[in-house]
């Protein structure tokens, strides 16, 4: 997937795109770090030390959410990384229009137009075929650095 | 059968075998498949004798020998007894024959058919056909047929030897029982006259065998003789006759031997202990020894070797009760000789040359300089695998360490003069040798390996061992250390340029680590007390080497505490000065009792004792330097402020900071005296204070020493004023501590902007930090912090709920959040009070039915694999922080059962709901994982005993659930596991069995499954077979009766009908009548009542025992 497919207008959520200064020593496994510009989830943190009596440095593996692509870091333990802000927002499934893109209900009322359903077969087809078959969806929208991707969903029984 | 028909099988199995090579997968599974069938042909032997005569192909020839085995023992009844001697001599015959040919493989394998021919028939043979037929081999043994019939004759008899031994028997189709009867016969009537046969054999050929370069006839027939001595002393003796019991030395004493026995016992006494024979032995490794560097790695050299070790290790009741003196003889017999061929020559020769040449160096010198000599031989730096310098380094220490701490402590010796300078020479030379080592190191890059040096067991036991050494020449080791400390430490400060100076914080690094193994025990859930030999030093309390020692190191410390001085140590330093502290913090300072040790006399008697001229012994000097009333408190400061200083100064340093929050603080908040002074300190008040602001400088450690520091500091309010006063001064302490956390917490969720503000990165570090810090304090929750940590759970409780909900996609802020709830909870269940358990159980039912509304039903997928394995490992520690939590709430009514019966309704409600959640999520793959499994068992077992009405309501899906988790369970490995599972069992058993004797549903409809069996007989088939058919440990019988007695009770037909199937199995009658009659014996005494009492249970259990004794070796065939 292109970059470009994801720069929607972000004004509404500006928040989102924020990042957080956090000392690399403190990120564990699992958590959120920004390597290259790309928000990602830690997999592997290693700490090692520069000759045997250096300072530590964090060697962290990251698996960018939006892409899946692996990118590694290496950093000293006592300077900062960029942590993302990385939300998730459930909205109740609407309407799936003919060119991919979905229709989101907000939880003030107002619709969401502006996201493609998702580029995985397995959670796309479950869509479409619950959506079909008349089922209440929510999906779950995961967002960082401006970036917006429906990660997962929910039905919460039939009509 | 036709010569025609012969030649063809031959081709097709040669075919098959060459077949088998080929890389097709389908001509090799019909080559298979032709093999196989071969092998089950009926009565294949005259095709297999024709294989062996004639065939080229070598694995033919070795498949035609296992297919007679085989064959011969699946048609043993069928086959006459002229065939069966027809067929074992035509082995022997074959392998005489070809004694010359290069097949030795195939001839061995024939040698252990005709084994495995003779045990089968053993128990049918007269005494007088074995006599005869040993006979012969003896003959051959002792060498009346010529060599190879010699060799071969050795060679039958190992193979016999193999055969008869339980551990290495070939299958036969027959009850266990009938390989232990074989195995005794041999033991009791054999095996010395094999061992005789073989001594006898190998002496006589000895001297042939050491001529020539050892490839002749001779020292083959020599290296197998000794080879089977070696086999038979390796061999598992049984009962009153096992001679060489390496275990079981007690229960021989215990029973007095028979006559036979003891005449047996005294039969292999002179075969093994008697002066000649060892003697001999060693003479014969002597000749050898002397022929060279050549001759030791032959395979001879090994065996003869190999034999004299397990002569070393003879023990037991082959000795005379005669105070060990025979077995000290005979160990200095065998020593004398060790020695000599360890002796160095040089050393021998330099002995010469200062002119003493007689050799009066004792043991512990020879040991000493031959230790000196590997340490120098290994200065030479070593390449990555581990040299020949390496390992004999590691087995001298090991014997060092048996002398200077025999298992035994009163067999524990003082160490002569000469010991004593033996020992100091090794510490010497060792230091000398670590401290060139780590100055050439010091630059290494290998980073990686060092991480875990200290946790390296290798380098662990190499440092405890040459600590041991140390402590029995304390003043000059402590003194060589405290110089070198010094000495280094100076030159640091000098600060000469970088490289140096990181050299000389290699060597320094490298003399603390050794100064805390030298001076301090590991304790590790024991109090460690100061090493007797370091109390032993009288000296001033200025003087004491153990004081200087640890004053050098003191000081270290302190000067680590100035900013522009610390910038020229390295995290590497400080680590090992933080574990350095840790560890003798425990020792040395403040001792509890101060004066009076554990040794020492009860202070009544203490002026008669102790002399004027020792007034200064260690105790009192350490006293002095380390006391409450001495310089303790100054020393206590130090450690504080390099504690306060690690944290907050060494930024990013995690390893410092783990061992801080994990070694030094918690050695120093452990004893109560300690923390009286520390509360009184000003350093650790300040502590205190930065850490419940919440100030960054502490937020900003990571998690695990988050939770560490603070149950240190909640730890520390045992120092509070042991008054009435004391519950409420702690109270206050630890609510000073910890509320303005909890405070913070609902603060946040108070905020109207929480959804967006909760999101945030920095807010989420810090509640997880906030989350972790309070998790750590429950965890070290003790009796008066008890109500303060309460309270400060239940003022959290709002926000709690109000995070679940709004960090549902946060998964790892609801793990830390179920993980501090468990901890919580696990803690305070014990103490609660009925009101407060009901806002406990009211607090958890709400958080579970949060957590189930986000997660029962959620799809989630990612791009990424390796982010949706992630995704599942959270799942499946959420769900064992669940079961953890239940099953802590579950044990709430064991604590006040009898009390509150009525009062607590709620802990079957709250499990049960628990339950209904949990059993969809559970799957027989994450069964897998065994942590979760034994939760899962033991939450399970917990509610079948005590609700097990409950569990009976719970829906027909959940309830399936769980038994076919009962079954998986059943069939699990872990010992711990199916005895839950046994005890679930037996309690669904009970409950059904009572409710029929009252007429009530029981389990009602849940007892049938969709296909109509009754659940309860499934389980008494599956445990039937499970006792008499399966491996398991004999622990388990206990539990499986207990499950077993209430299913047979409910359903007594069926047991009745699994009886009669066992019987119909057997053909003939005796056998069974011996089924019926263990049957019979199995329900013997036990009433049926309506209830399960506990002297029916015990009677049924030794029922079980006896039963299960009289059939499973009969059943079970091998």
């Amino acid at each position: 997937m292109s970059d470009e497919e994801h720069h929607f207008d972000n004004k509404a959520d500006a928040g989102a795109s924020k990042t957080y200064p956090q000392q690399a020593g403190t990120i564990r496994k699992n958590a959120y770090i920004v390597i290259k510009q790309r928000p990602c989830k830690v997999v592997e943190v290693s700490t090692s030390k520069t000759g045997k009596h250096g300072h530590a440095k964090c060697h962290f593996v990251g698996i960018d959410i939006f892409t899946g692509k692996k990118l590694e870091d290496i950093v000293p333990s006592s300077h900062n990384c960029d942590v993302p802000e990385v939300t998730r927002t459930d909205y109740q499934l609407i309407d799936i229009s003919e060119d991919g893109f979905v229709s989101l209900l907000t939880e003030n009322g107002d619709t969401k137009d502006d996201l493609r359903l998702p580029t995985d077969d397995q959670l796309n087809a479950q869509i479409s075929s619950g959506f079909h078959d008349g089922k209440d969806l929510v999906v779950t929208v995961m967002s960082a650095l401006g970036e917006e991707q429906i990660c997962a969903l929910k039905d919460i029984g039939p009509k | 059968m036709e010569q025609q028909d012969l030649q063809c099988s031959m081709q097709a199995v040669e075919q098959s075998c060459a077949a088998l090579h080929v890389s097709d997968p389908g001509i090799r599974s019909s080559a298979e498949a032709t093999l196989l069938a071969f092998r089950k042909s009926p009565h294949p032997f005259y095709a297999c004798q024709y294989i062996l005569e004639n065939s080229q192909v070598a694995t033919a020839k070795f498949l035609a020998a296992a297919t007679i085995q085989e064959a011969a023992i699946r048609e043993w009844t069928l086959i006459s007894p002229e065939e069966k001697s027809r067929l074992r001599s035509y082995c022997l015959q074959y392998v005489m024959a070809r004694v010359e040919t290069s097949e030795g493989y195939i001839l061995s394998k024939i040698l252990s058919v005709v084994a495995a021919l003779l045990k089968r028939g053993w128990l049918e043979y007269t005494q007088a056909e074995k006599a005869s037929f040993l006979e012969e081999v003896e003959q051959a043994v002792a060498g009346r047929h010529g060599l190879a019939a010699q060799r071969f004759g050795i060679s039958l008899l190992e193979a016999l030897v193999s055969e008869f031994s339980l551990s290495t028997a070939s299958p036969m189709g027959l009850p266990a029982e009938f390989h232990d009867k074989c195995r005794a016969s041999l033991e009791a009537g054999y095996l010395q006259k094999f061992y005789a046969w073989a001594f006898d054999a190998s002496v006589m050929v000895a001297s042939k065998a050491l001529e020539g370069q050892g490839e002749n006839q001779e020292s083959a027939i020599c290296t197998v003789a000794i080879r089977l001595m070696t086999q038979i002393l390796n061999w598992e003796f049984r009962g009153k006759l096992a001679v060489l019991g390496k275990s079981r030395a007690s229960t021989l004493s215990s029973s007095p031997a028979s006559r036979k026995s003891s005449e047996q016992l005294q039969l292999w006494h002179d075969l093994l202990v008697s002066p000649a024979k060892v003697t001999w032995i060693l003479n014969f490794y002597e000749h050898i020894h002397q022929k060279g560097n050549a001759w030791l790695d032959l395979p001879l050299s090994v065996v003869v070797r190999q034999l004299i070790v397990l002569m070393c290790s003879l023990n037991g009741s082959i000795f005379p009760t005669d105070g060990a003196g025979t077995q000290e003889q005979h160990l200095q017999r065998l020593l004398n000789c060790i020695i000599s061929w360890i002796d160095p020559p040089e050393y021998v020769i330099s002995a010469v040359l200062a002119g003493t040449s007689e050799r009066q160096t004792g043991t512990l010198s020879l040991l000493s300089s031959l230790t000196c000599g590997i340490i120098k031989a290994s200065c030479v730096r070593e390449s990555e695998e581990p040299s020949w310098t390496y390992e004999a380094l590691e087995v001298l220490l090991e014997t060092w360490t048996v002398i200077l701490q025999p298992a035994d402590l009163s067999q524990k010796v003082p160490l002569p003069p000469s010991g004593i300078e033996a020992a100091s020479a090794v510490f010497q030379t060792f230091v000398e040798f670590e401290m060139k080592l780590s100055e050439s190191s010091a630059l290494d890059e290998d980073d990686a390996d060092d991480m875990a040096a200290f946790s390296d067991e290798a380098r662990e036991d190499r440092l405890s061992a040459v600590a041991l050494i140390a402590r029995t020449v304390p003043s000059v080791s402590l003194s060589l250390l405290t110089m070198l400390v010094s000495k280094c430490f100076s030159e640091i400060r000098q600060s000469l340029g970088s490289e140096t100076t990181t050299r000389c914080l290699e060597q320094l690094h490298w003399l603390t680590i050794l100064s805390g193994h030298v001076l301090a025990d590991p304790g590790e859930g024991e109090t460690p007390t100061v090493p007797e030999s370091i109390l032993a030093v009288s000296a001033e309390p200025a003087t004491h080497p153990a004081v200087s020692l640890s004053f050098a190191l003191i000081d270290v410390a302190q000067q680590s505490l100035d900013a522009t001085f610390r910038t020229t140590l390295s995290p590497r330093m400080m680590e090992a000065i933080v574990w350095f502290f840790g560890r003798w913090v425990e020792t040395y300072l403040m001792p509890d009792h101060a004066g009076r040790g554990p040794s020492s006399t009860p202070s009544g008697h203490e002026g008669q004792e102790v002399s004027v001229g020792v007034l200064f012994d260690g105790r009192n000097a350490l006293n002095a330097a380390f006391g409450k009333d001495g310089g303790g408190p100054a020393v206590l400061e130090i450690l504080v402020r390099v504690a306060l200083t690690s944290l907050t100064a060494w930024r990013g340093e995690q390893v410092l900071q783990e061992y801080v929050s994990s070694r030094l603080l918690p050695a120093l908040v452990r004893r109560r005296n300690v923390c009286v002074q520390l509360l009184s300190m000003g350093s650790w008040q300040e502590l205190a204070t930065v850490f419940a602001r919440q100030d960054q400088m502490l937020l900003s450690l990571s998690d695990s020493v988050q939770r560490a520091l603070s149950g240190c500091l909640c730890r520390s309010a045992q120092g509070l004023a042991n008054a009435d006063a004391a519950n409420q001064l702690s109270r206050w302490y630890v609510k000073d501590l910890l509320m303005p956390m909890a405070a913070s917490l609902a603060e946040f969720s108070g905020r109207k902007d929480l959804a967006t503000f909760s999101q945030q990165p920095n807010v989420i570090h810090q509640v997880s930090c906030v989350l972790e810090r309070l998790r750590g304090a429950a965890r070290e929750t003790i009796p008066r912090t008890q109500k303060a940590i309460f309270e400060v759970g239940v003022s959290i409780m709002k926000p709690l709920l109000v995070f679940m909900e709004i960090y549902k996609n946060q998964p790892s802020v609801v793990y830390l959040l179920l993980k501090y709830v468990v901890v919580w909870v696990d803690a305070e269940v014990v103490f609660l009070e009925p009101k407060d358990t009901t806002t406990v159980f009211n607090f958890c039912v709400q958080l579970l039915s949060v957590y189930s509304a986000h997660n029962i039903g959620k799809v989630s997928v990612s791009t990424s694999r390796s982010l949706q394995n992630e995704a599942q490992t959270e799942k499946y520690k959420d769900l064992r922080a669940l079961l953890q939590l239940l099953t802590n709430l579950s044990s709430k009514d064991l604590f006040d059962f009898a009390l509150h019966a009525d009062e607590n309704p709620d802990v079957a409600q709250v499990v049960y709901l628990g339950l209904n959640i949990i059993t969809p999520l559970i799957s027989a793959d994450l069964l897998k994982y065994p942590k979760l499994c034994r939760q899962y068992f033991t939450l399970l077992m917990h509610m079948l005993e005590v609700y097990p009405e409950k569990v009976a309501k719970i829906s027909p899906e959940g309830f399936s659930q769980i038994l076919g988790t009962l079954e998986f369970g059943l069939r699990q490995q872990d010992v711990e596991v199916v005895n839950m599972t046994l005890s679930a069992l037996g309690a669904l058993g009970v409950f059904q069995y009572q409710a029929l004797c009252k007429g009530d549903d029981g389990l009602g409809t849940q007892s049938r499954t969709s296909g109509g069996d009754d659940v309860l007989s499934h389980f008494l088939k599956l445990l039937m077979h499970f006792l008499l058919f399966e491996d398991y440990s004999n622990d388990l019988v206990e539990p499986a009766a207990d499950a077993l007695l209430p299913l047979i009770l409910c359903n007594t037909a069926l047991f009745e009908k699994l009886k009669q199937e066992l019987v119909q199995r057997h053909q003939d009658v005796v056998s069974q009548e011996r089924v019926s009659t263990a049957f019979h014996s199995l329900s013997k005494g036990i009433e049926i009542t309506s209830t399960i009492d506990r002297s029916i249970r015990r009677k049924f259990r030794s029922n079980l025992f006896v039963f299960l004794n009289d059939l499973r070796g009969f059943l079970r065939t091998r």
